[in-house]
């Protein structure tokens, strides 16, 4: 068995050696990559958006556009794909996601050539301490303001009852988007003249972005108890929510979910043109993508620098059609919205007293 | 016994052949060149020196999965826990590696053992509940996979975490590690580390145990005919439980060659896919130790240089995984394989 088993490994070797000789390299326009992260490229969240971004800059300024999906979600899986990009000549490299944080920490420094835009995260070296090199940038969004016009929309429209809220994984940007939304809710039960409450049981972590059985489970389990409205931010858990409310919805019952990162409205359609989705809380993650690759393109990409895209820079908030939410709920929302982009309003990106 | 062994070989051969025809028509069906898309795997796993070692690092956790699998299979015992082996193998090196600040000769070997014996305690429990109530081992594994991934889930945010993230524990010390500069240097940067020296290692002790040992032939008695087997005088009950221990102990290890060796943390809701895998390196290995290792090194391979083929041709990810997948299928079917083969030769006699 060994001697047969050495066999197979000298013909590979010899195959190898026989199909290393030809490489042409790509001609000289951009070529834009892309690594996915955790979860599908249709996950209607973080990959989706980036690669929104990413095709209409293949599209618009006539880019070469690429994803690849690793086979796990270990630097190590992370730093192989970055390189397979890097050897096929695609030297604009976006990852999004925190956990890319270590891998283009070191890529940086390995492909001092290409260039990295790490969406929601800043590289180290696992300590924590940013270093974004001359070659990077690396983007923030204020999801706190977005879960706060989120639960303002929220509010305004349904006026009275419960809400719900269910997250991924308790990490920081997902709770930024809850603690946001409490806030949004509070503001609108002060100032707004509505009357809906949050009780600490209907805010959950399930625990990971892809259990989507889970999160009908937990939606179930909130409309059950009398829950109009349920934010979800929770990549594919978010997925199982929206379809219980589906199901709950054609059978005739009111029920509302609020979707994040990208406008996930037609996700929720049922019955030909209804939506069970309210609104959703937005990080404009495709536009920030296509913005990198246009500034790129310009040469002038903003290499070494942390941009946070928030309701100033028009980075976060709800999307600019609701068809669910009324002409006054619109209106009023906007009004809001402006107050937090000149700073009368402030949302808090900590948890304070908060739930969870 | 020798022709047993070539006619095995031939078959797992005419498996991957299979399997690589199967991925070949699926690559035409999507419109692609299968032989750009071979020709981009290969160069993709084994291009250069470092990707050489990234391949044999990915292979990596697959021996030592697929020889637990294989192992238990002697023993006519189906060990679908592996995952959840590696699992509590991994958790409890990370913890042994990020609880001391001993030396690296200690700390080390201390870390291994550590994972060894998590994992063997992770194989006994499905392997005493098996021979001792009859509890179908299958069933019980794949509970200990889950009891393993929501462990991680609590003890490493609440005893490991790293200092900025609640998903991961923190970085393991290069005292801790499997990963050493040398080796590190000599595959010019590639995640090659000790554990796959471990692993040829396992390879050798596990043949020798199977093929030379007193205890490997009571183990392999049991699992031809449990009944006959203790007719002859053989517990097969103890039988059951060692095999599962040391079927637990390698995909243990597997988890310290992945968590401390691959990766440099441990990250909670994660199921490691090798634990799985391991059944099909298992099967296409014919359940032989180098048998397993070879298929091992070859699924390494096609995993690693998968993404090369993605960024070199159109054919997506998706497709990509789903032609792994499909040659994979095709590998693990030998046993059907087996049975035309026979048929074939049956009929040539037949037709003489």
């Amino acid at each position: 068995m060994l001697k047969k088993g050495m066999g197979l490994i000298i013909v590979l070797v010899v195959l190898a050696v026989a199909v290393s000789g030809c490489f042409t390299k790509g001609g000289t326009n951009l070529k834009v990559g892309m690594v996915t992260d955790a979860g599908t490229i249709d996950d209607k969240s973080f990959n989706q958006g980036t690669w929104e971004g990413i095709k209409r800059a293949g599209e618009e300024l006539k880019v070469e556009t690429k994803y690849l999906k690793p086979g796990g979600t270990t630097e190590a899986d992370y730093m192989k794909e970055i390189g397979n990009l890097y050897d096929a000549g695609y030297k604009f490299i976006v990852c999004p996601g925190f956990k890319f944080e270590t891998a283009i920490y070191q890529a940086q420094d390995k492909y001092k050539d290409a260039k990295f835009v790490l969406i929601d995260g800043s590289p180290h070296a696992g300590d924590g301490k940013a270093v974004v090199k001359e070659n990077t940038v690396s983007i923030f969004f204020a999801e706190h303001e977005s879960g706060f016009m989120a639960g303002i929309a929220t509010a305004l429209q349904l006026k009275e009852g419960e809400v719900g809220f269910i997250g991924g994984m308790e990490i920081p940007p997902v709770q930024r988007f809850n603690w946001g939304f409490q806030q949004g809710i509070q503001y609108a039960n002060a100032n707004l003249g509505t009357n809906i409450s949050l009780k600490a049981e209907n805010v959950i972590y399930q625990g990971s972005f892809d259990n989507v059985a889970a999160g009908q489970q937990l939606a179930a389990q909130m409309y059950d108890k009398g829950v109009k409205a349920i934010f979800c931010a929770a990549g594919g858990v978010g997925v199982g929510a929206i379809n219980e409310a589906k199901s709950r919805a054609k059978a005739g019952q009111q029920v509302w979910v609020i979707g994040v990162d990208v406008d996930q409205y037609s996700e929720g359609i049922y019955d030909g043109n209804k939506s069970v989705i309210l609104t959703s809380a937005m990080k404009k993650i495709a536009q920030a993508a296509f913005d990198m690759v246009q500034a790129e393109k310009d040469g002038k990409f903003p290499g070494g620098q942390t941009l946070t895209f928030d309701a100033s820079n028009n980075g976060v908030g709800i999307p600019d059609e609701n068809p669910n939410l009324s002409e006054e709920v619109q209106t009023k929302t906007a009004e809001v919205f402006e107050k937090l982009q000149s700073g009368e309003i402030k949302v808090s990106d900590q948890r304070g007293n908060l739930i969870k | 016994m020798k022709m047993e062994l070539n006619k095995e070989y031939v078959l797992a051969l005419i498996a991957v052949v299979l399997g690589l025809l199967a991925g070949a028509i699926l690559m035409m069906l999507t419109g692609n060149n299968p032989l750009q898309g071979y020709y981009f795997l290969i160069r993709g796993g084994l291009m250069s020196i470092e990707r050489v070692g990234n391949t044999l690092a990915t292979a990596t956790p697959l021996i030592f999965t697929g020889l637990a699998v294989a192992f238990a299979f002697r023993t006519g015992l189906f060990n679908i826990g592996a995952a959840g082996q590696m699992l509590a193998g991994g958790l409890c090196a990370t913890a042994i590696g990020l609880s001391f600040a001993w030396p690296k000769v200690i700390l080390l070997p201390t870390a291994v053992l550590g994972a060894l014996i998590a994992g063997a305690l992770w194989g006994f429990v499905p392997g005493y509940l098996k021979s001792r109530f009859n509890v179908h081992e299958v069933v019980s594994s794949i509970m200990m996979n889950w009891i393993a991934y929501w462990t991680v889930y609590y003890v490493v945010p609440g005893y490991f975490k790293g200092p900025y993230l609640e998903t991961e524990s923190r970085k393991i010390t290069e005292a801790a590690s499997l990963k050493v500069a040398w080796l590190t240097k000599m595959f010019s940067g590639s995640y090659i580390n000790l554990g796959f020296f471990l692993a040829v290692l396992a390879v050798i002790v596990i043949a020798f145990i199977l093929n030379k040992t007193t205890l490997g032939y009571e183990l392999k008695a049991v699992g031809f005919n449990r009944h006959a087997a203790e007719y002859a005088g053989i517990r097969s009950n103890r039988n059951i439980v060692i095999s599962m221990m040391i079927s637990g102990a390698l995909a243990g290890l597997g988890g310290a060659a992945f968590y401390i060796g691959y990766a440099s943390n441990i990250q909670i809701g994660v199921m490691p896919s090798q634990g799985f895998d391991g059944i099909a390196v298992s099967l296409l290995g014919a359940n032989s130790p180098w048998g397993v290792f070879f298929a091992a090194v070859f699924f390494g391979l096609l995993h690693s240089g998968k993404g090369f083929m993605n960024a070199m041709t159109n054919i997506p990810p998706e497709i990509a995984d789903s032609i792994i997948a499909t040659i994979i299928y095709f590998a693990a079917t030998s046993i059907l394989i087996e049975r035309c083969w026979d048929r074939l030769k049956k009929y040539l006699r037949g037709a003489k």
